[in-house]
């Protein structure tokens, strides 16, 4: 415990060097404003951005990302709830009540509930990743390849059954997401598959252009030629004061909120997404009055807005600890550690302290930072929703163009991403889950190298699965899943997405 | 296209579902996949090969599918989705495509200009004066901020601009 204070006490000195704290709040800022443009959510600002910290430090990369990712979570909560637009995802079920309230007149509390909300599961999450992360990853240095296949397979198995929508619809996009990832060169004999003969395929398909064509181009596709946005109103500093009705209303959610929405963070997935409507899903069934919701309860803003802010601390868990990403945004952000030559996984506490005890400092100064910037300035923020949607998507586009470029400076990235945003046009259209897609393709290369070295090691035999116990536990938890999942398939049953009226999927 | 009126309910019921459709395609996808890894030797279960994987994967895809189109009975009748936005979606990948053509040909800030006063003046009708200060100020900001204060080298086009 001392030794973890101590390395948090560093971590702090870090976050506040100047440069790093500046790009802290810088992140915070472009998160917010990315958040509440509707077609550039968390995982399109983070892939714009990614090239521009090509040439940065590591720790201020990653940390510059990271604010932009929790201040997008920030920033989509303001569209839905005045609006009813949500800005990104993870917002939708803040659109019901959220937006209610505002057209009760009170949209200034439900702006401070969640911004309150937020903060304190921020606060939450970042306690957890704190004490979660490091013992998980001295856990994970008892790992070989394959306890890697079985966490990876157990991870897929996982999404596929918290995920908002088909479960073998879902599956699919994991597979195509992986078969994607197996373009490119094959590092262990140096084959170039599936390249259909361009040089630049060979060292693979890119995430930013997949994320950026799959959810960021997608969307304006989808969201071409629908009617002009309503007009915003913009609640003067002294309407954000809840009433103590609402503040008491609002304490149960918060914490429930903070807690589920870590737990499903660590999960595979949609987690920020899922999460929300898991909560609002809870809090509609604790209420001693249900059908307040969707007329304007607090407890529908409260819960939902803390479970995202929380998801989205709690995928950092898996990622900084084993180096695998539980959705596309920190598929995004370990490409971007690894361009500086860091590899995320469990040696990365010990080799690497400063940057991931800076990292979870600057997360406690980010969410501080959200805090006191985004209430005071609600009004400022919402100017840019004055920006006519005609005049706004051209203006996306070009930098959705821009960013996938300037990754590697390659036509055929862009070209790859306009490929991926017609076919996530096309599957969004047949009701497919996109995040799978994103995440396959990251997974892809690891679940193939843990798979063959396994194979390997064991001189041809499958039973290498089940002679390690840390392995058959994990495909004994997957095969569970898989049947529980299937259970309502095969047997047109009700499963979890039905009791928290989770019915259509959560598309990005 | 989009504004006809709702097909009769018994028509809809008995028409193509959307999975059966979805679940055909990934089948279709899936043998085409099994096919192009053909080239690539699956070597043993001792020393699996390129193939290996792609194969098992592409297997995997196929019969998901299958279980797709099997069990989609009760999806959404393909006849229901709505492409209201179909038409203005083409447009915009089209133009994006130019875009992307005229980008290392023309550099960045002619082709974004050009490509902007398109979507403002052409698709969108706005006047010519917000339109062109629009057009050429994203195209000279977004330049000067990725290219000039980040240092994301950035296409110039054969005039250096």
């Amino acid at each position: 415990m001392v030794e973890t204070f101590n390395s948090l006490m560093m971590g702090f000195a870090v976050a506040f060097e100047p440069r790093v704290f500046m790009y802290a709040v810088a992140g915070c800022v472009i998160g917010t404003l990315v958040g509440m443009l509707p077609g550039l959510g968390p995982l399109a600002g983070i892939s714009l951005l990614l090239p521009a910290t090509f040439g940065l430090d590591p720790i201020i990369a990653i940390v510059l990302l990271a604010g932009v990712y929790y201040g997008a979570m920030y920033g989509g909560s303001t569209t839905s709830i005045l609006m009813r637009i949500p800005g990104e995802a993870a917002s939708v079920m803040t659109c019901v009540d959220g937006y209610a309230m505002t057209q009760n007149g009170r949209a200034g509390p439900a702006l401070a509930i969640a911004a309150i909300g937020s903060f304190f599961a921020g606060t939450v999450g970042v306690i957890g990743l704190m004490l979660m992360a490091p013992t998980l990853a001295s856990f994970a240095l008892r790992f070989g390849p394959p306890e890697y296949t079985a966490l990876l397979l157990m991870g897929l198995f996982v999404l596929a059954y918290m995920s908002g929508g088909s479960m073998l619809k879902t599956l699919a996009m994991a597979i195509f997401g992986l078969l994607l990832g197996m373009i490119g060169i094959d590092v262990m004999t140096g084959y170039t598959r599936f390249s259909f003969g361009l040089v630049e395929l060979g060292d693979g398909v890119g995430i930013v252009p997949v994320a950026v064509g799959l959810f960021g181009i997608s969307e304006i596709l989808i969201a071409a030629g629908q009617a002009e946005p309503p007009k915003v109103q913009r609640p003067k500093l002294r309407e954000l004061i809840p009433s103590r009705e609402e503040f008491r209303l609002s304490v149960g959610p918060i914490i429930r909120g903070s807690l589920l929405g870590f737990a499903i963070g660590i999960i595979p997935g949609s987690a920020h997404v899922i999460s929300s409507f898991v909560s609002y899903g809870v809090e509609r069934r604790l209420s001693k009055h249900p059908e307040r919701f969707g007329k304007g309860a607090i407890e529908g803003v409260a819960g939902p807005e803390s479970a995202n802010n929380s998801a989205a601390t709690g995928a950092f868990v898996p990622m900084l600890a084993l180096g695998i990403p539980t959705g596309p945004v920190t598929a995004v952000m370990i490409a971007a550690i690894m361009v500086h030559g860091i590899l995320p996984g469990p040696m990365l506490i010990e080799q690497q302290p400063e940057l991931f005890w800076g990292f979870v400092a600057s997360m406690y100064v980010g969410n501080l930072v959200l805090l006191i910037l985004n209430l005071p300035m609600v009004g400022l923020f919402v100017n840019l929703l004055r920006i006519p949607y005609a005049y706004l998507y051209p203006c996306i586009l070009a930098f959705c163009i821009l960013g996938g470029y300037s990754v590697s400076n390659s036509v055929t990235d862009v070209w790859i991403m306009l490929g991926m945003g017609a076919i996530g046009y096309l599957l969004r259209k047949f009701s497919f889950d996109l995040a799978p897609v994103a995440l396959g393709l990251v997974l892809g290369p690891m679940l193939e190298l843990s798979l063959r070295q396994s194979l390997a090691l064991s001189g041809g035999t499958y039973a290498i699965f089940l002679q390690r116990p840390i392995a058959l536990t994990m495909f004994v938890l997957a095969l569970l899943l898989l049947a529980l999942a299937l259970k309502p398939v095969m047997f047109k049953s009700k499963d979890w997405r039905s009791n928290v009226g989770l019915e259509d999927p959560p598309g990005s | 296209m989009a504004e006809s009126s709702e097909p009769p309910q018994q028509e809809v019921s008995s028409s193509l579902k959307s999975d059966r459709v979805s679940g055909l395609v990934l089948l279709v996808l899936a043998g085409w996949i099994v096919w192009l890894n053909s080239e690539f030797p699956l070597g043993t279960l001792a020393d699996p090969g390129p193939g290996y994987v792609p194969l098992l994967l592409a297997l995997g895809l196929g019969v998901i599918g299958l279980l797709v189109a099997f069990f989609g009975g009760d999806s959404e009748p393909l006849r229901a989705i709505r492409w209201t936005e179909a038409r203005r979606a083409v447009v915009i990948l089209i133009a994006c495509a130019v875009l992307t053509f005229a980008l290392e040909r023309i550099g960045y800030r002619l082709s974004v200009f050009a490509f902007l006063v398109f979507f403002l003046g052409v698709v969108e009708r706005k006047k010519p004066v917000p339109m062109l200060l629009v057009s050429a100020g994203f195209s000279i900001v977004s330049f000067h901020v990725v290219a000039v204060m980040l240092g994301v080298p950035l296409p110039r086009g054969p005039w250096g601009f």
